[in-house]
């Protein structure tokens, strides 16, 4: 997870951002108080206070003459005269340039942004100014794998970024049905490979996750709402709820993935690199079809029901193998 | 007017950082203290003092403050800002570029180098105001700290030697030292690819699973020519793609979701039942089949023998059990 930095101190903080803020209005003169306050961040209380004191700033002999011009009209449009020590902004660090550069490479590398075209020019612009040394040496930066953008990405953020009810249909990977739902999508996040959105399910009434590639059909309705500030990524991608079914599992080595992918509790290290895990989920049918694929690498503990109904899917599906010809004929 | 009588500090600073910036020549503190009356008020050990601590908060920046002699001999020393190192290149930005650059900066989780090195990028943008994010907004990320990830391309850019914390994918916790020679990102991880000093072997490492700063231990060794990062890093166990593929049927209500699922997947045609047949490109038995299984009784490999009796020797092993 990405973490917060530790925060600068106040004056720093200030002194950076008038450092950073000043440039844009020298070069972007008309800017109103509201879009530089959207821009970088910053209340627009804050952002006035600051800039009545760039009045206050210049160069000697500091006469009326040499002070820096601050001027904010009636319609909240700013003006900076005098300010050409504040033309242009301080160059990035080493620290900066590298955390925009690989935030670049993420989503580079992201299937399904669709701003990737512009961000891959803006980083050939970026290493083009200010060389390997802040933005890092392109052969040292590399990405692997493809992969390929959900078919609905791009509707479920349009209806994000227009705060748009959504009905999908929807395959819940806990119980593998397909149901039909109304959503309020708020965040949309990657998170190791896939495409999740963070949204509101109207019909439960609660705060769901859903990822974006198990989602058949979405269609916009006639509903707007108001967000909610539901965050996504970060978070436990599965909500427990009071119905789920505690299942015990010991993982080889090769199975361990599992308690980096799913919601897993009361792991115990075991000797050779096996771990017990707790896993809940709503259907053992769900746990069932999981146990089908780690085969050999992994061990039903509990609860008893879950071993016979593994045999059970296990015969089911060997069924379509055994009992005639293959689907091809 | 700020009306207050205590000065804010943001006017000392702003008129120091102007000050240091605009001088021909560097200044002394007693010639900084002469010009700048933030500084003239109190007694001269104060003053100092004053002027220490603003020089941290400079330094905090990233402002390029220097102490150079004032003239040859080196009698005296100076505070300068160079032109050259302090300001930003310009970099014409297209609206477009901007706007992927908002979408980066906000898309991470609150990385405070991130946001503040693309609000800097903001002046050059081009054409009037700023449209925001056309797409809407969205957020991505890896499951490493991100500062991590800064200092694991920063070793990389110089082949330093770091040593680190790290706990294996088997859960065994130990130290390494390791010639850090690339970052790669695969699938929502990032990993650190270089000579193991310990092991003498090119290995790759998940940063999420680094548990301590990287320290730096000294100069490590240069990749060989032919150095090819992305080669090291092992994908999942799902490892899409590869060159052989294989038919499988998919039940009626699972199949457009095996579809977005299998990464190159292709519909080949519908059976009279309603099932749908996809063309999944493959690397190795094995590593199609664990998630076909997965499928259950909703998924039947048709075609090559040798993947359906992959599964058909996996499914005994469970049915009998």
């Amino acid at each position: 997870m990405p973490e917060r930095s530790a925060r600068p101190t106040r004056a720093a903080e200030r002194l950076g951002r008038m450092l950073t803020i000043v440039p844009y209005l020298v070069q972007h003169p008309g800017t109103s108080v509201q879009e530089a306050s959207r821009l970088f961040d910053v209340a627009p209380a804050e952002l006035r206070r600051d800039l009545e004191l760039l009045f206050l700033s210049g160069l000697p002999p500091y006469g009326p003459g040499d002070l820096i011009d601050v001027e904010i009209d009636e319609e909240d449009r700013i003006t900076i005269r005098m300010a050409d020590q504040f033309a242009r902004p301080l160059r990035l660090t080493r620290q900066e340039g590298l955390a925009v550069a690989l935030r670049a490479i993420e989503l580079l590398a992201t299937p399904g942004v669709e701003e990737a075209p512009a961000l891959a020019s803006a980083l050939e612009k970026l290493r083009a100014a200010l060389g390997p040394e802040v933005v890092g040496e392109a052969e040292r930066i590399a990405v692997a794998g493809g992969g390929r953008a959900p078919t609905h990405l791009a509707d479920v953020r349009e209806a994000a970024r227009d705060r748009r009810r959504l009905r999908i249909d929807y395959l819940a990977a806990s119980t593998g049905e397909l149901t039909s739902r109304r959503i309020d999508p708020e965040e949309v996040f990657a998170w190791l490979g896939h495409w999740y959105v963070a949204a509101w399910d109207v019909d439960a009434d609660q705060e769901r996750l859903f990822r974006i590639d198990r989602i058949r059909s979405a269609e916009p309705t006639a509903e707007t709402f108001t967000p909610r500030g539901l965050r996504g990524l970060g978070r436990e991608l599965y909500t427990a709820t009071s119905q789920d079914l505690p299942v015990r599992l010991r993982l080889g080595p090769s199975a361990r993935w599992v308690t980096e992918y799913y919601a897993t509790t009361q792991i115990r290290e075991l000797a050779g690199g096996s771990v017990e895990v707790t896993l809940p989920v709503r259907r053992l049918e769900r746990a069932a079809r999981l146990v089908l694929r780690l085969g050999a690498d992994a061990e039903v503990l509990d609860p008893p029901e879950l071993v016979e109904r593994v045999r059970e899917v296990a015969r089911a599906t060997l069924a379509r193998y055994c009992d005639g010809p293959a689907r091809s004929r | 007017m700020a009306g207050e009588d205590r000065p804010d500090p943001l006017e000392r600073l702003l008129n120091l950082v102007g000050l240091l910036l605009e001088t021909r020549r560097p200044l002394t503190f007693e010639e900084i203290r002469t010009t700048l009356e933030a500084y003239r008020g109190d007694n001269l050990e104060s003053a100092k003092r004053k002027f220490e601590r603003d020089k941290d908060v400079l330094r905090e920046y990233g402002v390029p403050l220097e102490l150079v002699d004032v003239d040859r001999w080196g009698t005296e020393q100076g505070y300068v800002i160079p032109k050259d190192r302090y300001y930003l290149p310009e970099i014409a930005f297209t609206p477009q570029e901007i706007s992927a650059l908002l979408v980066a900066a906000r898309s991470g989780g609150g990385q405070i180098a991130l946001e503040r090195g693309v609000r800097k990028l903001l002046y050059g943008a081009q054409g009037g105001v700023l449209t925001g994010e056309p797409g809407g907004p969205l957020v991505a990320g890896s499951d490493a700290d991100g500062e991590v990830v800064v200092a694991a391309a920063a070793a990389a850019q110089r082949h330093d030697r770091v040593r680190f914390g790290y706990r294996t994918a088997a859960g065994a916790a130990g130290t390494r030292e390791v010639d850090a020679w690339a970052v790669v990102f695969r699938a929502g991880h990032w990993y650190l690819v270089g000579r193991d000093a310990g092991r003498d072997a090119v290995r790759a490492f998940r940063l999420s699973r680094v548990t301590t700063a990287l320290e730096r231990v000294g100069e490590g060794s240069a990749p060989p020519a032919d150095f090819a990062p992305s080669d090291h890093v092992r994908a999942g166990p799902w490892e899409p793609g590869g060159d052989d593929r294989a038919e499988v049927a998919f039940a009626p209500d699972v199949a457009w979701h095996a579809l977005e699922a299998f990464e190159q997947a292709q519909e080949v045609r519908s059976l009279e039942d309603g099932w749908v047949v996809l063309s999944i490109p493959f690397h190795d038995a094995e590593a199609l089949v664990a998630p076909l299984l997965e499928y259950g009784p909703d998924a039947e490999v048709i075609a090559p023998a040798a993947v359906r009796e992959e599964v058909v020797r996996r499914l005994r092993e469970l049915a009998d059990a």
